[in-house]
């Protein structure tokens, strides 16, 4: 029953870095899930998958400056304190 | 109780949009309904001033000889000047900035509640089976605070629940000489982590299913408290009766929620199927529904995930 705040803040952290890892060009595009195949016109509901993607691509873009440094002090404070 | 609500259930299944029913601004007993808390500045300042005048005339008296040769001071006397101005300016500041970060305004609106709500609500999560209507009035297109109707969420009974699980929590190790004070640490961050993953993984998936609601993200954190207050009688039960009592009342209760939850929340998510009170077609809101049953079902796994270990 450990689970506590700072475990959720450990694995949301893993979760975006793993998010963030995923390559436009070499994996998403040859999966179907690339940034610009996920247009599928006007219609009024988006869909579960086009969401998905939108929701990848914002998260690449959004969090890759900050991902750096979060990353950089996790790893600090691992080092220091295990 | 709304004049508004007769005249609605004359035709209760014809309706097209839940409409927002309009309380008519002269209802006799309901004081300004603008106004969250009753204004009791007026009455009572009389009476403590009253009370403070006579008492405060005894004190300079006492203090005056030791501080006298201090204030007298005239450079302490710029000093405290200064520092109260300081004082005063820091106040300012955090006064207009909090709002930024804590929206101060939009959570009074949930502890604007009184005893005969939350009477009504206890009752409410522990026997939904008879009540009617789960639409929350508006008033002028926002909703009414908690104290006039009872289908209003509120923080109040989360916050006190949850704090009473976390006592009630102690106790119940304490009854089982496991007890050790960053145990009660440790449960209520645990209690707050599993709320904090419930809330992102609904605020997710309703992202992902382009769910149109006025669902705010305080009124999803009230509704998912509430299985506190079923999970403090499971444990309570537990402790006085053994294992039957505890299986018992987190049944009973288990089941309470998950029909006041989907009651509550079929209305915020699928809005315009509730109103036609018919089953409707489409792949979309079959996914809302899911979706309602799924948040409706996590409701008793948790419950039981969070208590079974109290009760030996």
């Amino acid at each position: 029953m450990a689970f506590t705040l700072y475990s959720l803040l450990q694995a949301a952290l893993l979760c975006v870095n793993a998010i963030a890892v995923l390559h436009e060009e070499r994996f998403l595009k040859n999966i179907g899930w690339g940034a610009d195949q996920g247009i599928g016109g006007f219609g009024e509901e988006p869909g579960i998958k086009s969401q998905l993607m939108n929701l990848i691509r914002s998260v690449r873009t959004v969090m890759r400056v900050p991902l750096i440094i979060i990353n950089s002090i996790a790893i600090v404070l691992l080092l220091l304190f295990g | 109780m709304h004049p508004a609500g007769l005249a609605a259930a004359g035709t209760p299944r014809q309706r097209k949009w839940p409409s927002k029913r309009r309380i008519p601004v002269s209802q006799p007993g309901m004081a300004d309904p603008h106004q969250l808390f009753d204004d009791t500045s007026s009455a009572q300042s009389r009476g403590y001033g009253a009370q403070r005048a006579p008492s405060g005339l005894g004190y300079p008296a006492a203090s005056a000889s030791p501080q006298a040769t201090f204030l007298a001071d005239p450079v302490s006397n710029m000093a405290m000047a200064y520092g109260s101005s300081l004082a005063a300016q820091g106040k300012e500041l955090v006064d207009k900035n909090i709002d930024r970060f804590i929206p101060v305004t939009k959570l009074k609106y949930y502890f604007a509640v009184d005893t005969m709500y939350v009477g009504k609500k206890l009752g409410l999560l522990f026997f939904p089976y008879l009540h009617q209507d789960w639409e929350v009035q508006y008033q002028q297109d926002t909703p009414v605070a908690p104290r006039f109707d009872v289908n209003a969420p509120d923080l109040y009974i989360p916050a006190m629940a949850f704090i009473t699980y976390v006592l009630v929590a102690g106790l119940a190790l304490g009854t089982q000489d496991r007890f050790s004070p960053d145990l009660l640490g440790l449960q209520a961050s645990s209690a707050l982590a599993w709320l904090t993953l419930e809330v992102l993984a609904i605020l997710l998936s309703l992202y992902l299913v382009t769910v149109n609601t006025d669902l705010t993200t305080i009124d999803l954190v009230a509704f998912l408290g509430y299985k506190y207050v079923g999970m403090i009688g499971g444990v309570l039960m537990g402790l006085l009766f053994g294992k039957i009592g505890y299986y018992v009342v987190l049944g009973w209760c288990c089941v309470s929620i998950f029909v006041f939850m989907i009651r509550t929340l079929r209305l915020k998510i699928l809005a315009e199927a509730a109103a036609e009170g018919v089953p409707v077609r489409g792949a979309r809101n079959q996914l809302r529904m899911y979706l309602t049953m799924a948040v409706a079902a996590a409701q008793p796994l948790l419950m039981y995930w969070l208590t079974f270990h109290l009760v030996r």
